[in-house]
This record gives structure tokens, sequence and C-alpha cells, in this order.
């Protein structure tokens, strides 16, 4: 079976090779309603006074980052990963520990991050050249059992792998900020970024390869693709979103975490379901699916009187919910509504 | 040069110049010094009054609502590792006894006092997940942490928690390195420090088996080392000696028949079992299973009927260090202070049906004790302030709270703040399924069977 025969990442019918954007000209509504989510967005954390809340979203947004680079490789490559948390673990502990040891800012080290993941991607890329599908699947399931096993080498406390910066070198250096807007307004711009560079690649000729990968293979060599290339190119560009994800949530949880590689494989499926219940194959539906699967995460155990189980249940079954009635995620459910509303008389 | 590329080479060169000017973190922080915000290892209660400065500000106060002290708690709360979320039902069974007394009084004003719990699976990166979420950057989600399980979980926390001036009360954990000075935020609880425990075996053996072999069965980590080199400290001069020592990793599915069997192949006269949860009974049953005939000593924090239960047979006869009546031994149950627990909790199970709450398991027992100390020391307290409940806790001086012998008292003061010094030796009775208490009390008061490695490390 190959890559683009899995049911999960079966693209959203929309999102066939895009069409480039000088036919179409601007939209005047889409930048209307893009300015004034982000207005919403970057407005947030003033006017919601619950920190706990507040750091829910940033953790959502950071979701998003990772399910975003994933979505690159699975959503418009076709390439199946269950294990891109080991990129987040990478970045995670790259930031942590420039901060305890080379006593860089956090800032600082969010360069070295991406850049180190986007190699090892690319590295772990190279197996994907040979092997496809559930094959594919289980190297990168290897990938994310061997990280935090590989990390544990380094454990600092208590003979756990827990590398924690001083608080103090993460709260806000900027006066009219608390470190609670600090800590969400820097993963949103991180997104910010991580979104317009995804659109940019989407829509370029290196996009339109991914997607031509994806679909045919033999087609896109014949049109003259390097297929391997691009998929290279794929697996470095989805493990850097994921590495600064990692380096985003030192910011956010304080710490670095290897101890549990069952934990690194949660993560790498949350990613994977960020994708799916956002919209495989397009740029915004992970954002949705990040920050949906983060608040169910984290809502679960209280809507569930934090009882024994109920928690996973809870999170499962609305999955399965979605999953059901909207299979191309959240955002192939708008589109759907939309073209339907718009053919209506 | 194109338009397009000039200004992109300036937007990279002003990032650069950004990004430059601000790379390093070693210049910043006036409160960061390793090993939190203590200063010198002198008077803890000092220290405090020393460090509110550098406080965040208005924190002293954080975390009381109107006349509501609200604490938060985290501990393992699922599964095998569920025997420890029983002490949270002992505590809350007093604080609700007492809330609905009127509250605790605290400088002429009553206030009643509210635990919120997290599960963090007794893993570390998850205790320190829940801390942050419950308290958030600035410290100011609640009063204080308390009861924390787990010794790696409480080292995990303890830098944060110090930096923001939280106090971390009852760190449940025999670890001396919760009585460090450097932390004068976190203070330990009553349960037997491992230095106690060892060095009253250690006291026991020298009368008993003055000659004895011993094998040691350790936990990985700050808390079998806390095991190994108290007692290693404690027969320092004797002719007992340690002829072997097994490790193994703290988790979900840990298995501890191969470090047994290595352990057993010594033919040791004693089994120092110093594991916890669920590998403890194995431990002791697998030494069953092998046939060595050795006494056997378990942790004080397997001492628990859901522990030492799931040994069944193999626990006959096993040994530990307590400090606290067992409320399975009926020889009790005439001591008003072990019927006020028991009828509290009994009736606080009922009335709000709560699973578990079991009165006969000594660890709900160690959580009431708890409760009463911290009540006890709330109202010696100055003022309903962070700092002032952490001079008080600093500054303790209690005849047999809770369920404790009657013969101990807890003391804490300039330079001691370790609360269980002292213990009993007592022989599991699997007849009556319950601790019998040896007559000698060996009281360590004042911190003299602590190796010093253990507190500051």
């Amino acid at each position: 079976m190959s890559a683009t025969e899995t049911p999960s990442t079966a693209p959203a019918p929309e999102a066939a090779i895009p069409t480039s954007r000088t036919t179409s000209g601007p939209d005047l509504a889409k930048i209307v309603i893009g300015v004034v989510i982000m207005a919403a967005a970057a407005a947030f954390p003033f006017v919601v006074d619950d920190t706990a809340t507040v750091r829910m979203v940033s953790l959502g947004l950071i979701m998003a980052i990772g399910a975003m680079g994933l979505n690159v490789l699975t959503g418009y490559t076709g390439q199946i990963s269950i294990g891109h948390a080991a990129f987040y673990g990478i970045g995670a502990y790259i930031t942590a520990n420039l901060m305890i040891e080379q006593k860089l800012t956090f800032l600082a080290t969010l360069p070295f991050s991406v850049l180190i993941c986007a190699v090892a991607g690319a590295l772990v890329g190279l197996p994907a050249l040979r092997v496809k599908g559930p094959a594919l699947a289980l190297v990168t399931l290897g990938l994310a059992i061997l990280v935090p096993t590989l990390l544990h080498k380094f454990g600092s406390s208590g003979g756990v792998a827990l590398w924690k910066p001083k608080r103090s070198h993460l709260n806000s250096p900027v006066d009219a900020l608390t470190n609670t807007q600090w800590k969400y307004l820097v993963p949103l711009a991180a997104l910010v970024i991580v979104y317009v560079l995804t659109r940019n690649i989407v829509h370029s000729r290196a996009g339109r390869a991914l997607i031509a990968v994806r679909d045919q293979e033999v087609a896109a060599t014949t049109a003259g693709i390097n297929v391997a290339a691009t998929k290279i190119t794929a697996f470095a560009i989805s493990a850097a979103y994921c590495g600064l994800a990692g380096s985003l949530s030192v910011l956010v949880r304080g710490q670095a975490d290897a101890s549990s590689a069952l934990a690194y494989f949660q993560m790498s499926i949350y990613f994977l379901v960020a994708v799916v219940v956002g919209g495989t194959a397009t740029i915004a539906g992970p954002i949705l699916g990040g920050l949906l699967v983060q608040i169910l995460d984290e809502k679960a155990p209280d809507w569930s009187g934090n009882k024994v189980g109920m928690a996973p249940f809870i999170l499962g079954t609305a999955l399965v919910v979605i999953a059901y009635f909207l299979p191309g995620g959240i955002l192939g459910g708008y589109r759907q509504l939309k073209a339907k509303l718009t053919r209506s008389p | 040069m194109t338009t397009k590329r000039r200004r992109a080479a300036a937007i990279f060169a002003a990032a650069l110049m950004v990004f430059g000017s601000a790379c390093t973190n070693d210049d910043d922080d006036p409160v960061a010094t390793d090993g939190g915000n203590g200063g010198d290892s002198g008077n803890v209660g000092d220290q405090i009054e020393g460090v509110l400065e550098d406080c965040p500000e208005g924190t002293d106060t954080a975390g009381i609502d109107g006349n509501v002290i609200k604490l938060v708690s985290t501990f393992p709360q699922e599964g095998s590792l569920a025997a420890f979320a029983e002490i949270a039902k002992g505590y809350t069974a007093y604080f609700d006894m007492v809330n609905d007394e009127g509250g605790v009084e605290i400088a002429g004003e009553s206030y009643t006092v509210e635990v919120e719990t997290f599960n963090d699976n007794y893993n570390p990166p998850e205790t320190v997940e829940n801390i942050n979420r419950a308290f958030g950057p600035d410290g100011d989600g609640a009063f204080a942490a308390f009861s924390v399980v787990g010794t790696a979980n409480n080292i995990a926390i303890r830098d944060d928690l110090n930096d923001l001036c939280v106090p971390n009360i009852f760190a449940s954990t025999g670890s001396p390195a919760m009585g460090n000075p450097d932390y004068p935020w976190m203070i330990g609880s009553t349960l037997p420090l491992y230095s106690t425990e060892a060095a009253a075996f250690a006291e026991y053996l020298k009368a008993e088996m003055p000659d004895a072999t011993v094998a040691m069965l350790l936990q990985n980590g700050e808390y079998g080392d806390g095991y190994e080199e108290s007692f290693n400290q404690a027969i320092e001069g004797t002719d007992i000696t340690v002829v072997a020592t097994q490790r193994y990793d703290a988790g979900l599915a840990t298995d501890v028949s191969a470090q047994v069997t290595n352990l057993a192949n010594s033919d040791a006269d004693v089994f120092f079992n110093g594991a916890t949860l669920l590998p403890c009974p194995m431990g002791m049953t697998k030494a069953d299973e092998l046939g060595w005939d050795a006494l056997k000593y378990v942790s004080g924090t397997c001492a628990s009927k859901t522990l030492i239960g799931a040994a069944e047979g193999a626990a006959d006869g096993v040994l530990s260090a307590s400090n606290v009546m067992d409320p399975s031994n009926t020889d009790w149950d005439s001591d008003e202070r072990m019927k006020l627990y028991k009828e509290t909790v009994d009736a606080w199970r009922t009335a709000n049906s709560i699973e578990g709450a079991d009165v006969t398991n000594g660890v709900v027992a160690y959580g009431w004790t708890l409760g009463e100390l911290f009540v006890k020391a709330l109202e010696a307290s100055e003022s309903a302030s962070r700092s002032a409940v952490m001079a008080s806790l600093n500054n303790l001086e209690v005849s047999a709270p809770g369920v404790l012998y009657e013969e101990i008292t807890v003391k804490t003061g300039e330079n001691d703040r370790f609360l269980g010094e002292a213990a009993k030796i007592a022989r599991y009775d699997l007849a009556r399924e319950t601790f019998v208490p040896l007559d000698e009390l060996y009281d360590f008061e004042g911190g003299e069977a602590i190796p010093e490695s253990l507190i500051t490390g």
C-alpha cells in the first residue's frame, strides 16, 4: 500500500494543487476576516484574566505549530508519521540545554533548535525514500521511542530526564507585558510566521511538487520533479516546525521532558489527530485542530469530574464524533457548508 | 542589488542586531542563584524575612480569597500508583472537620482551608506541569503547595516555588533534602526521614544482629541514595556490612525480580527492601519464592495496608520503621486521638461518598496527621501570610499531633527543619494484618543521623 492510500492522510477534496493567486487577486473579505482574527488573537491575553485559560490556549498554539509541521509532511506530501514528537522533544531539549549550559536567552535558542531539527528531519527522511505507508509509520514510531531513550542518557534530576531553565529566564523581558501575556504572544507570533511560511510554500513551485509527489509519484518524476529531494525537504520542514513547537513549549511549560516514550507517542498522535480533525492538507486546519485537541486534553478531566478513565473516554468520543460528521476535518466541513450555501438559490 | 533584496538584507541585519544584543541570560537575574533564593544557610526564619524583598510584589498573601486559604497538591491518583492518593483523604477529612467547626483562627480571624489536587502519575515533569498550571507564572494561583508526593517530584518543583516565594509545605518524602536551608520556602513532612529509618534499623541490628550482612534493594535517584548513605553512615564502626546492592528505575511497569535474585545470591542475613509502591511487595514475594531466609526490612513508604497486603504471606514478620500508630492495630482503638481520627474519617467518607479512605490504612492516618499539624502551624502563625506561616512551620513544637506515637514531639527550629526524626521499629503480624511496634523509640532530634550530603543534595 502506498502512503497515498492511507485513509487518515487522504486530503480533503478541496486540497487539490492550488491555483495561482495572481489569477484570483486579493479577496477583500478574506483580508478583513484575517485582520479581525489576528486582532482578536492578539487581544486575547489582555482581555482574559484567567492565567490558566491563557496558558491553555498558548499550548494550543504550540500544538498547532507542530500539527502544521506534520501537515506539510502527511497532508501535503502523503508521508505518514506517528513519531513527530521526537522532533518536538529534540527542540525542547536544545532550547533548555542552551539556556542552562550556554546561558543563551530563550529567543536566541530558537534558530539553533529549528536548524538542528531540520537536519535531523532530513536524516530521518532518508528511509522514507525506500519505505512507504505503514512501514514508514513504524520507522517514525521507532523514532518517537528512541529519542526520549537517548535523551534519558543526559538525565538531570533524580534520575529523571528533565531540564528546567531558571524560571526567571523565561519571564517577560518587556515591561509592558506580564509573563502570561509574553508566554502567549511569543507562540502566537511564531504561529503567524509559520502560517505565512506554509502558505508561501504551498502556493509555490515547491509546494506543488509536494502535492504532486503525494498524488502520483511516477507522474511527478515524469514531470521532472526530484521525488527524493522533495520528500527529504518535506521531512526537514516538518521537523523544523515541530522543533520550534518543542522550543516554545519550554517557554510555557518551563521544562523539557524526556522521561517517557509513551508521552512522546501520545504527543505524536495528538499532532496527527490535530491535522485530521482540523483538515488534512489545509493551511489553517491544523491550527483549529491543535487548539481543539489541547482544549479537549486539558478540559476533559474537569468535565468528567476527574473520574479515572473518563478523560480519555471524553477525548476519544469527541474525536470519533468529529471524524464521523466532518470527515474532511473542521475546515473541510466549513468549506462543504459554504459550497452548499453558495449553490442554494 | 534589487530593492527587494536590499530590503531583505536590511531586515536580516536588523534581526541580527536584536539577536546579538540579547542572547545571553546570565546578567539579568538578581534572584537566580543556584539553589534558589535562600542565600546563606543560616537561620531559615531570618532568611525568609531577608528574601521577601526579592519575592514577586504583593504575593505574600496570594491564594487567600476572602477567608479561604487555597492549597494545591499533586500526587499519583491512578492505577498501581494510587496508593499514595489516600494521603489526601486523611488531610482533607481533617480540614473539612476544622472548616465545619468554624475554621482555623489566625491572628484573631477565622479561615477555612481548601485543597485542589492534581494527578501527576508520580512523574516529575507532570508534577512541574501541574504546579505551573495551578500557580501560574507569578505564583499567585494558590497559597501554597501541600504534601506533594515524591522525592524527585519535589526536587523538580523546588526551584520554581522558591523563586516565587511559594511555600511547599510537608513535602511527602522522607528525603532530608526537603530541609535544605537553601530552600527556605520548602519543608518536609512527618514521614520518618530515610536517614531516621536507616539509623533506627541500624540501631536495631546493632542490638539484635551485631554482625549482620545486609543486601539492599534501592530505587534509582535521591530516594535510594538517601537510604544507602544514611545506612552506611549509621553502621560505620560496627561489624554490620552491606554485601550487595541492587537498584531499579521507578516506573509503572517495574519488575524487580532480577534485582532480588541477585541480592538473594549474596545470601545476606538481612534484606533491606528500600523499594516503594509495587516493587516493594514484589521484592518480598520474590525473596520468599527464592527461599531466601533473611530478616526483611521494608521502607516506611511501603508499610501501608495496600502494599503490605499485596505481599500476602511474604509480609509476615517484616520489619519497618514508623512514627504513627498503625490504625489497623486494634490495640490503639482505646486511644482518644485514634478514636477521633477513625470516627471523623469514617463519617466524612460516608457523608461525601468517598471511595477508599479506609480508616485502617496507615497512609490515611499519615495524611490526617499532616492536616492537624498544619492547622496547629496556622494557629501559631502571626498573620495569614506565606512568610508568617513558613516562620511558624520553622518554629514548631507540637506534642504527638494526629496519630503519631505519644512519646514523639515534632520540633523544628533555627538549624533543624526536620519533622520525622523519631521512629520505632515495628513488626508485621500477618495473622492480625497489622504492624506491632517494638518498645524502643529511636529519637535523632537535632539532625544527628542525617548525612550532610543528603541535605544539600
